[in-house]
């Protein structure tokens, strides 16, 4: 009964979400707030496989999700829309809203194919020498993407904004919300019930005692491609919503710092908690998004009081000094993130037994 | 067939050679012991016959067939299982998660089928489950089920290993000094516990052990190895007399 409560209560929140956005009540930046923060906690909980559960230390998950990003804007530009240099639209726009999914997975497939190459030296290579490496992998995709002229080069790539257009042409909905929403959904679910099989649970053997792995049949090497395909292909996902929420891409906005913000929220989350890491994805969003808001003020309130020289404006240049400084002081007084590598209902184990208490069996959606 | 066949193994680290011209054969549901002092290359037979080292010469065959160029988890998968030296659990996962692991080889079903949750893996998990379970309550285990395991007593810990690797169905059972660090009363009743897993399960058992007691007792066989060779083998009874193993090893102790 009260399984089904959670599960009706997150599906009244997502049509609300999408009504809200319908008729007009959220205004646009809110809802891209709410878009990226679904855009965070698919890219946040796809580097938790490696890093969190895996116990590997990946430094280069932005790079995923600009192939993603770029595979995923091709495909829907050439496909549904056309350009200058891809000519007309292969198919009827009308049919955008059905084949959405097969850009997706075709994002998915691509970006996974990549995480492929990365894990093939973490057979040999763990901790600093394999960070060292996707940091490596990062840059190359990167470079890679702005040489490439046909697809804009450091000019970027643009034109996404019509497929949605075509989408909303054949009804009249916020689609990228519900995109968004419909992917992060379907990405916990999947991380959740992944991790609760001992299929899955064979990743955190390899974390724990690789040793022990080997020797009680996990094939290790096995389960290093997997998570790291499963983790790259999330993320490409995440790098098509990108794309798509945008209407426009360009590579360097997948470089180290991207990474980098993936990693603070594994880390802020706990690493190998998938709540937690959601929680910390949310978190992050807002805070972002809040420091927008709050360095201008900080900067008037300094400026009103006199603290502040004239000549001096706080700019939001100072928001990646406060973000690294999180990551520093997490570090220091709380190691293991929000969570550490519990989940919510460990933590809180009345609201386990809140949630086994009525269809038994728990699994589905994500705690949070 | 004999079950295990080690046939003039040499392994070379380098320059140094931890290994020589080591032979043995262990046939099915034996009971047998491989002891000599620290540093002796025991461990290193194990690591050898358990597909962690390959060896630089010489073969090993499970059930006629080589081992040679397989991984540890291809070599578990033929019925192999082992213990550890110093314990080797995944201490972040309940006792019961450790146990349903040693199935992994044996799920038969993959990422697809545990993200559908389809009819097989749950069919698969309900197995891997009900098996778990059982070997824990053999192991009288039961009450720590939901416990993880760093959070045991050392003793809890060990057996916990061991039902690890029972859980595997091994036909051989590799135990790397299961008494190491334990007192009288637990030895006596690992002591039991093997004895009872050997009468209960087909499976032959092949320990290292220092503690006399324990191969004196169960043991049917033995092999003494010093720096690398083999001194002698035999009936405990045997090898206890033989003046070079006691010269080598069990002079301290006075059997």
């Amino acid at each position: 009964m009260q399984r089904n409560a959670l599960t009706v209560l997150l599906a009244l929140v997502c049509i609300a979400l999408v009504a809200a956005a319908q008729y007009r009540l959220l205004d646009s930046y809110l809802l891209t707030v709410l878009m990226f923060m679904g855009i965070n906690i698919v890219f946040a909980t796809s580097l938790n496989l490696v890093n969190g559960y895996m116990g590997e230390f990946s430094c280069g998950h932005g790079g995923f999700m600009c192939v993603g990003a770029y595979v995923g804007s091709i495909l829907s530009v050439a496909l549904f829309s056309g350009n200058k240099l891809m000519g007309p639209a292969l198919l009827s726009p009308a049919l955008a809203p059905l084949l959405f999914p097969l850009v997706l997975l075709a994002a998915f497939a691509v970006s996974a194919l990549c995480g492929l190459l990365v894990a093939l030296p973490s057979f040999r290579t763990r901790d600093d020498y394999l960070a060292i490496i996707t940091i490596a992998a990062n840059y190359i995709i990167i470079s890679v993407v702005e040489n490439i002229d046909a697809i804009g080069g450091p000019r970027g790539f643009s034109g996404m904004k019509r497929t949605v257009l075509a989408m909303e042409d054949v009804v009249d909905i916020p689609w990228m919300l519900v995109w968004v929403i419909v992917v992060t959904i379907v990405c916990v679910i999947i991380q959740r019930r992944l991790m609760s099989s001992t299929y899955g649970r064979g990743i955190c053997a390899v974390c724990q005692n690789e040793v022990a792995a080997e020797i009680m049949g996990v094939d290790t090497n096995r389960v290093k491609l997997m998570a790291f395909m499963l983790s790259s292909g999330l993320a490409g996902v995440a790098g098509v919503l990108y794309a798509h929420v945008y209407g426009y891409v360009n590579a360097q906005a997948f470089n180290i710092l991207k990474s980098t913000e993936g990693l603070v929220m594994v880390y802020l989350g706990g690493m190998g908690s998938l709540s937690g890491v959601i929680l910390a994805a949310i978190a992050f969003t807002l805070l972002v998004e809040g420091l927008r808001f709050a360095i201008p003020a900080l900067n008037d309130l300094l400026h009103a009081v006199q603290l502040m020289p004239a000549s001096y404006e706080i700019s939001q240049v100072w928001k990646w000094v406060l973000l690294p400084l999180l990551l520093v002081l997490l570090m220091q007084f709380r190691p293991e993130g929000f969570l550490g590598n519990k989940e919510l209902t460990d933590v809180f184990p009345r609201l386990k037994r809140w949630m086994r208490s009525g269809s038994g069996e728990a699994d589905g959606r994500g705690a949070s | 067939m004999a079950l295990l066949e080690v046939i003039d193994v040499t392994q070379r680290f380098g320059g140094l050679q931890a290994l020589s011209c080591f032979d043995m054969i262990v046939e099915e549901r034996e009971i047998v012991g491989l002891i000599g002092p620290n540093g002796a290359g025991k461990t290193t037979v194990f690591n050898l016959v358990s597909g962690f080292y390959t060896p630089t010469t010489g073969e090993i065959r499970f059930r006629g067939k080589s081992t040679r160029g397989m991984k540890p988890n291809q070599v578990t998968a033929l019925g192999l299982a082992r213990t550890f030296q110093n314990i080797r659990l995944w201490n972040d996962m309940t006792v019961l998660d450790n146990v349903r692991m040693a199935r992994y080889h044996w799920l038969g079903y993959g990422l697809l089928d545990a993200i559908l949750r389809t009819r097989r893996y749950a069919q698969a998990e309900k197995a891997v489950e009900a098996k778990a379970r059982h070997v824990l309550e053999i192991m009288e285990l039961e009450d720590c089920a939901t416990e993880l395991p760093k959070n045991l007593p050392y003793g809890l810990q060990r057996r916990v290993e061991l039902a690890r690797a029972l859980t595997v169905e091994p036909s051989l059972l590799l135990l790397d000094e299961p008494a190491a660090g334990l007192n009288s009363a637990d030895v006596d009743g690992l002591i039991r516990q093997i004895r009872w897993i050997h009468e209960n399960f087909d499976v032959a058992i092949w320990m290292i052990e220092h503690q006399m007691k324990v191969v004196m007792t169960l043991c049917q066989r033995l092999t003494v190895i010093d720096f690398g060779s083999i001194i002698a083998s035999g009936t405990p009874v045997e090898v206890q007399k033989n003046p070079k193993v006691i010269a080598a090893y069990l002079g301290e102790e006075r059997l």
